[in-house]
């Protein structure tokens, strides 16, 4: 029997409807090695059951996106004032991009103290997020393997270098489906400002079914692409319409029996009905107290738009969506001069509303299951870029910080570090694989048995690679 | 010489240092790592020595010694100590594939084989120092090269050879350049090489960003050092004694899988419903559905047949007319003669060459970043496909054309092409499609090269040979006989002209850091058509003069400012030396003494003062500047780009010696191999064998070798694959469901009698697609009705034995031509560049069209990666990764929120309005029957024309109430007429009648 929700959002890779029915509910985390022949794969958002019982139910990725100064921000490092001008090791300067603008090593402007009852260091430009950290898992050994935003961007998002591949949320939905049946499983909040760089590559279905890909939702204007038209139609011709293209298409369904996809057309039809006014009502945000708005930073200029998105992704993740990524204005972190007039923008712009994010979920019970994830595709490295009055720093994939928060997370943790200076992954490395295994495993499921079949393989998240939970940042 | 002495005890220090600390500065790490005596022995050999012991070997691996698992087996080395993650030995155990049938490690056994990699490998009671004395053993010569290639080649390889220096083999190292010997055996200290690397000064930090290439890493530089204090050992290499026919690795038995022997005609079979028998796919297909019990569904309607007809072959609907014109068509060739027409329309050609360009992953846009880069001159090979198809070209030629159409003539010996010829070269973008991020010099590195070649070579293997030869990059395939070395005999096929180490950019346009491009170092060939150059010239001349007249404005405008900050800053020179810079400055510059280059090394760039320093200082020029550049941006955007072809071309003798490189990975090159195509296809065949050509191109031949041996009669795939492909796009699944994996994980074959019918009539035919066509289309299968009774559908549920004709949604491409088509929006402007798309602010994208004239067909519009037409986006067109060899038929809400609500739907309703209404003007009913003969090419029935003609005043009314509110002193009824027809027409649009074919 084929229930309203199956028609939420489907995808057939084939065309023979008939054969749907029988292959409604087919368990897609165990697909046989071969291909059937001529089997007809059904896809939908209908909610799946994890492979085991998951910590988080939901994940919010602040994504920062450009690559933020691990040692301008989590990671202090106070040799590099010993070591201040001195030019870079072989190994570094083989990793610079900016070959001809490479100076020596370079001191953090900023202060840092401990915080919380962990005691976590925290630099002085991020006082919001410090207050928190007693919930966060402070990796400090992130490492990546290209030094170029686009190379980085593809890799932390779908795990290989080539821009190909689905991202890590259109696994998850295609993972893990969506409770909700009148929203998307995973939104994308963009920043108006600008989009980061790869754009909606950030968020592709890749080779996965198209329903898997991110849903970008805007937090000006018209949120979802053509959920509304421009110039509606009077609404009694709205009504008028619909109820004729519904007699056309009933008759037209009637006349071939046995057509599921038909049957999922007219579904398709009612839904997107109803998602106007469940997307309308999931990003109303003057539904919100005064109090959550200041807490979120709506009353100052610079938190005010990022402020949107966190209680945006907040709304979302109370209504049932599965994954949301707030990005930043385009490069925001990417700090190759001027590193002090930059950070300090990015920080103010995202630190408060963040923070009020994490502060938010908990006081509401929610982060208890869900993970909040903050990081960029990499870090920066310990060298001066263009030494002088301007010095910033370039980017730096070898070393780099992240923290996760709540859904299974033990807090107050710090994780690996990085070398002496503060330049390469030494204590505990952690791959992006390693990175997606570990938030694959929290939401419920084993990267090693989320598969997806394509052309008779067996594709991954993780690929071939090998990749490990860190168990030690799980509570 | 002094300072020469200097440098090389600094490098005998150097040196030295390497020897002991093997560049790792990390002795407190080394202390607390695990050694292998004493912690990775006993647990390998419980866990892995019943197989890898130095007697069992399997594999060629022992995993007895420490030295033994660096030397590794057929695979390569399984442990890269320092490097866990690259390790094979790490992978496979990780991923439980070893112990093979046996318990996966525990995890805190796994722990501890990292982190004794992660240390470096060590033995008992061995500091790194020793480490590095017996590793130094292993470096091999093929491992230098590995190095050397990335780093050095570019400049000392093979097209260039700075200071007459050649990097490519050992002898020539020994032999040196200009400045003698790069390489002393057994010396490192004296070798130059070493020397310049250590220095940092090669290779050269300021030409290091425009090469894509990096100095050498500690790790690099003692394996290099190691190579040459051993002595730089040849590796004692000889070339394989078999060839691809001949690899001992596929044995007869794979060959016997039925994909990979030659397809053998079967004898037509006799069948029951003999009646319905209008041609031999009728007879195999009946033959299975009677094995069922079953049999074809009745012959279907005139009006349906045209409909699937006019959609399948041209991807557009009938015209009214034409519809009228073929239902009174009483000739009992009718619906022959209309295949005939429609295979000779334009249109054909346009329609078909869309599914072969998603097969070979034809996009215009390079991908691999943010940027996309437009590729503009790939259209020449779009173009080459429709005329092709157009003309029949058969497909034999069709394919040489693209694998090797600059081996078919001496293209460097041609004064001026022909069109064929313009279109021999053009068609060699077959291997310019895959994605390509190397137009950045950030993403130029060789990894990223190994990346366009495999994306090329998996597009070969998945629309060609049906084969997913790209799982052969990194091991043998793992479920088809492609051993790995079958792989890089491909690669090997492209070497001469994608060469890793003396890569061309894709585009004009290059980016990234230190970026640099000219059109000398670019992979387009010069159009040697006098007559298209002159268009371009004359139409460019007066925009060029525009350009140039308005940036000598803005210099005028600008130099009273550059005098007053160049004096301001000659105030930042010190007082004693300043009226010298100033002299010197105000001296041409080839006019300038020693004294004076000296003197302005350093002040050069400071009182070089460019637009934009003065634009930062003054507000007034900013303004002025900022109004200029905008009108020279708008005139920039009106230039023709030269014309040039998208080609893939030799690039000179002697490419570089093809290795299997082990886990996909350059830096770790495995055993030579020559060119070749797959053993497992080859043993029955003329075997691979590359031509000689005595061409002025020096072209190797080894693509046109590749093209002679997909084109081969009895090859087993090349022709079951294509008429696999057609039928596919016939009747939505193809015989073989899986078009690109015709190997053992693939679907078998829903009726392989057909496929191989159709196979060897594809050949006997000489290759012609559209006798093809012809052949399926009037058989009774393609002529049968979509609709069933049950009992039929429970014997055929899926409708795999073609017991009925599938429905299907329109693809993304029919879809928006169809709509563009009933609104009489359809621009038919064939061929040449295509026309522009652009984002909306609230994100929808559209293509721009063309002034009044409307929008070209899907095919004509740039198909860029990132910004696909939003229409056909929502409608599955395909992101090219590289290629796609079925499209997603997906489902989903946001398909409806787009016909419903976009403002190109809603426009489009409105035109089709406004056609229909001029068709009858004060004759409602004549209108609707208008729509329906427009939108669906039939009319109305009594119901529904009861239906429409009840909702129209209805819907008029609420126009009219709107219309009066928006515009009162307006009359309101004609318009509120037209605005109710276009809600019907709208209606009809998003009907799943409109969008679907039976």
């Amino acid at each position: 029997m084929v229930s309203r929700r199956d028609f939420f959002s489907r995808s057939v890779d084939g065309l023979q409807g008939a054969a749907l029915a029988y292959l409604l509910g087919n368990d897609l985390f165990h697909a046989s090695p071969a291909l059937a022949a001529n089997a007809q794969r059904l896809y939908d958002l209908k909610a799946k059951t994890p492979h085991h019982p998951p910590r988080a139910k939901a994940i919010i990725q602040l994504f920062m996106n450009g690559g933020p100064s691990q040692v301008d921000l989590f990671d202090p490092k106070p040799a590099l004032t010993k070591y201040a001008g001195q030019p870079p090791s072989r190994d570094l300067a083989s990793e610079v991009r900016a070959v001809r603008e490479t100076g020596g090593l370079m001191p953090s402007p900023y202060k840092f103290t401990k915080h919380g009852q962990s005691g976590i260091e925290v630099s002085e430009i991020l006082p919001h997020l410090a207050t928190c950290v007693d919930d966060m898992a402070v990796i400090r050994s992130m490492f990546t393997t290209h030094l170029a935003h686009e190379a980085a961007l593809f890799l932390m998002h779908g795990g290989r270098i080539l821009g190909t591949r689905p991202s890590l949320g259109a696994w998850v939905s295609y993972g893990l489906g969506s409770v909700n049946e009148n929203l998307p499983a995973y939104v994308v909040l963009d920043d108006p400002k600008g989009p980061p760089i790869n754009f909606i590559q950030n968020w592709q279905a890749g080779w996965l079914p198209a329903v898997y890909q991110g849903t970008r939702v805007h937090s000006d204007g018209a949120p979802i692409l053509n959920l509304t038209a421009k110039e509606e139609y009077p609404s009694p011709i709205v009504e008028l319409s619909r109820n004729l293209l519904r007699r056309m298409d009933t008759a037209h369904r009637d006349q071939r029996p046995g057509n599921v996809e038909l049957e999922a057309r007219i579904a398709n039809y009612e839904l997107a009905a109803r998602m106007q006014l469940a997307a309308t009502d999931a990003l109303d945000l003057s539904k919100e107290s005064q109090a959550t708005k200041e807490m979120y930073g709506f009353d100052d200029e610079r938190t005010a738009s990022y402020g949107r998105r966190c209680l945006m992704a907040r709304r979302l993740v109370e209504r049932g969506v599965r994954l949301i990524q707030v990005y930043i204005e385009s490069q925001i972190w990417d700090n190759h001069n001027e590193i002090r007039k930059g950070l300090e923008y990015a920080c103010g712009k995202t630190d408060k509303p963040a923070a009020a994010l994490l502060k938010d979920l908990k006081q509401r019970g929610l982060l208890d299951d869900t993970l909040v994830v903050w990081g960029g595709e990499f870090g920066r490295l310990p060298i001066a870029q263009d030494p002088g009055p301007r010095a910033g720093r370039d980017h730096g994939p070898s070393g780099f910080s992240v923290w996760m928060a709540g859904g299974g997370v033990k807090g107050g943790t710090v994780y690996g570090a990085t070398d002496e200076i503060g330049y390469r992954a030494a204590e505990n490395p952690v791959s992006i694989h390693d990175f997606h295994a570990t938030i694959l495993h929290l939401l419920g499921m084993n990267h090693r048995n989320l598969v997806f079949e394509r052309e008779g393989r067996n594709e991954r998240l993780t690929d071939e690679f090998p990749a490990r939970v860190l168990d030690a940042i799980i509570s | 010489m002094d300072t020469g002495r200097h440098r090389l005890s600094l490098l005998s220090c150097a040196v030295a240092a390497f020897m002991i600390l093997g560049g790792r500065p990390m002795a407190g790490e080394e202390l607390k790592s695990p050694r292998f005596e004493s912690s990775v022995q006993p647990l390998l050999r419980q866990k892995c020595f019943a197989c890898h012991d130095a007697r069992a070997k399997q594999a060629g691996l022992s995993m007895e010694t420490r030295d033994d698992l660096l030397k590794g087996g057929k695979s390569g080395a399984v442990v890269i100590p320092g490097k866990a993650n690259d390790s094979l030995l790490l992978t496979l155990v990780t991923s439980g594939k070893m112990p093979m049938g046996g318990q996966k490690l525990a995890d805190s056994e796994i722990e501890t084989i990292r982190k004794w990699i992660e240390g470096g490998a060590l033995r008992d009671a061995e500091d790194s120092a020793a480490a590095t004395t017996s590793m130094a053993k292993m470096v091999t010569e093929r491992e230098v090269h590995g190095i050397l290639s990335a780093k050095c080649w570019v400049c000392h390889g093979r097209t260039e050879q700075k200071a007459g220096l050649d990097l490519r083999t050992r002898a020539a190292m020994l032999k040196g350049g200009k400045s003698g010997p790069a390489v002393a055996p057994g010396k490192p200290a004296e070798s130059l090489l070493l020397k310049r690397v250590a220095a940092q000064e090669m290779p050269p930090p300021k030409l290091q960003e425009q090469y894509s290439v990096r100095g050498l890493t500690d790790s690099e530089l003692a394996k290099v050092t190691q190579w040459i204090a051993a002595g730089a050992p040849a590796d004692d290499e000889r070339p394989l004694e078999f060839t691809a026919a001949t690899d001992p690795l596929v044995k007869d038995k794979d060959r016997a899988f039925w994909a990979f022997s030659a397809p053998q005609r079967p004898a037509v079979p006799e069948v029951q419903a003999k009646t319905r028998v209008r041609n031999p796919i009728d007879a195999f297909v009946l033959q299975k559905l009677e094995a069922k019990g079953a049999s074809l569904a009745g012959e279907t309607d005139r009006r349906t047949l045209m409909r699937r007809a006019y959609l399948d072959l041209i991807g557009l609907p009938p015209t009214p007319e034409e519809a009228h014109a073929y239902l009174a068509d009483s000739d009992p060739k009718a619906y022959e003669h209309l295949i005939d027409k429609l295979l000779a329309s334009p249109r054909y050609g346009e329609r078909w060459a869309r599914f072969w360009l998603d097969a070979v992953g034809y996009s215009d846009s390079e991908g691999g970043s943010s940027a996309d880069e437009p590729r503009p001159h790939a259209w020449r090979f779009r173009d080459f496909v429709i005329r092709s198809l157009n003309e029949n070209k058969p497909f034999d030629r069709f394919l040489t054309e693209q694998l090797a159409g600059d081996e078919l003539f001496d293209y460097k010996a041609v004064k001026e092409y022909t069109p064929e010829q313009v279109d021999l070269l053009a068609a060699t973008g077959f291997w310019r499609t895959a994605p390509d991020s190397t137009y950045s010099t950030e993403q130029n590195f060789i990894p990223e090269r190994m990346d366009v070649i495999a994306g090329q070579v998996e597009i070969l293997g998945s629309a060609v040979m049906g084969l997913s030869v790209g799982c052969a990059r990194c091991h043998d395939h793992k479920y088809d006989p492609i051993p790995q070395r079958d792989y890089y005999r491909l690669t090997a096929v492209l070497t001469p002209a994608y060469d890793p180490f003396t890569w061309r950019a894709p585009s004009l346009n290059c980016g990234g850091v230190g970026a640099h491009c000219d059109d000398n170092n670019t992979r387009y060939l010069p159009l040697l058509v006098p007559a298209e150059r002159d268009r371009v010239q004359s139409h460019n001349a007066p925009i060029k003069a525009k350009i140039a007249d308005l940036n000598r404005q803005l210099e005028l405008k600008a130099e009273p400012l550059k005098q007053k900050m160049e004096a301001e800053r000659l105030l930042t020179v010190p007082a004693e030396i300043r009226e010298d810079v100033r002299k010197a400055w105000q001296t041409p510059k080839g006019e300038r003494t020693e004294v004076q280059k000296f003197l302005l090394q350093k002040y050069e760039d400071a009182l070089t003062i460019k637009l934009t320093d003065i634009a930062k200082a003054d507000e007034g020029f900013r303004k002025e500047k900022d109004d200029v550049d905008k009108q020279i941006a708008e005139q920039k955007e009106l230039l023709l780009p030269d014309p040039k072809i998208r080609a893939l071309f030799d690039l000179g003798p002697d490419p570089p010696p093809q290795r299997i490189l082990m886990r996909g990975d350059p830096t770790t090159p495995g055993g030579l191999v020559a060119p070749g195509a797959l053993s497992v296809l080859s043993a029955k065949i003329a075997p691979y064998a590359v031509p000689q050509l005595p061409y002025e191109s020096k072209t190797s031949g080894r693509r046109l070798a590749l093209a002679r041996w997909l084109v081969e009669p009895n090859h087993p795939l090349t022709a079951r694959v294509m008429v696999n492909r057609m039928w596919q796009h016939h009747f939505g699944t193809g015989l073989v469901s899986t078009p690109g994996n015709f190997g053992k994980m693939g679907a078998a074959p829903a009726n392989q009698a057909v496929l191989d019918w159709l196979a060897t009539e594809f050949v006997r035919q000489g290759w012609d697609i559209k006798a093809m066509h012809r052949l399926i289309m009037t058989s009774a299968v393609y002529r049968q009705s979509s609709q069933s009774d049950a009992a039929a559908q429970e014997k055929d549920p899926d409708g795999t034995l073609l017991s009925r004709y599938p429905l299907r949604r329109l693809d993304s491409d029919a879809i928006r031509d169809s709509i563009l088509k009933v609104a009489g929006r359809l621009d038919l402007t064939p061929f040449g560049p295509p026309d522009a798309t652009k984002q909306m602010p609230d994100g929808e994208v559209v293509g721009t069209g063309r002034k009044n004239a409307g929008q070209r067909r899907s095919i004509f519009m740039a198909g860029r990666r990132t910004s696909a037409i939003t229409l056909l986006d929502t409608f599955d067109t395909p992101f090219m990764n590289p290629n796609c060899v079925r499209r997603a038929q997906s489902t989903v809400s946001s398909q409806a929120l787009e016909l419903m609500n976009s403002d190109l739907v809603r426009q489009a309703s409105r035109y089709m309005a406004g056609r229909v209404i001029d068709a009858a003007p004060d004759n409602a009913r004549a209108q609707l029957e208008r729509m329906y003969w427009l939108g669906l090419a039939r009319a109305p029935s009594s119901e529904e024309l009861g239906a429409a003609e009840s909702a129209l005043p209805a819907i008029e009314r609420e126009w009219v109430k709107q219309l009066q509110v928006e515009n009162p002193e307006e009359p309101v009824q004609a318009r509120a007429h037209w605005l109710a027809v276009a809600t019907l027409c709208h209606t009809l649009l998003n009907s799943a009648e409109f969008l679907y074919v039976d």
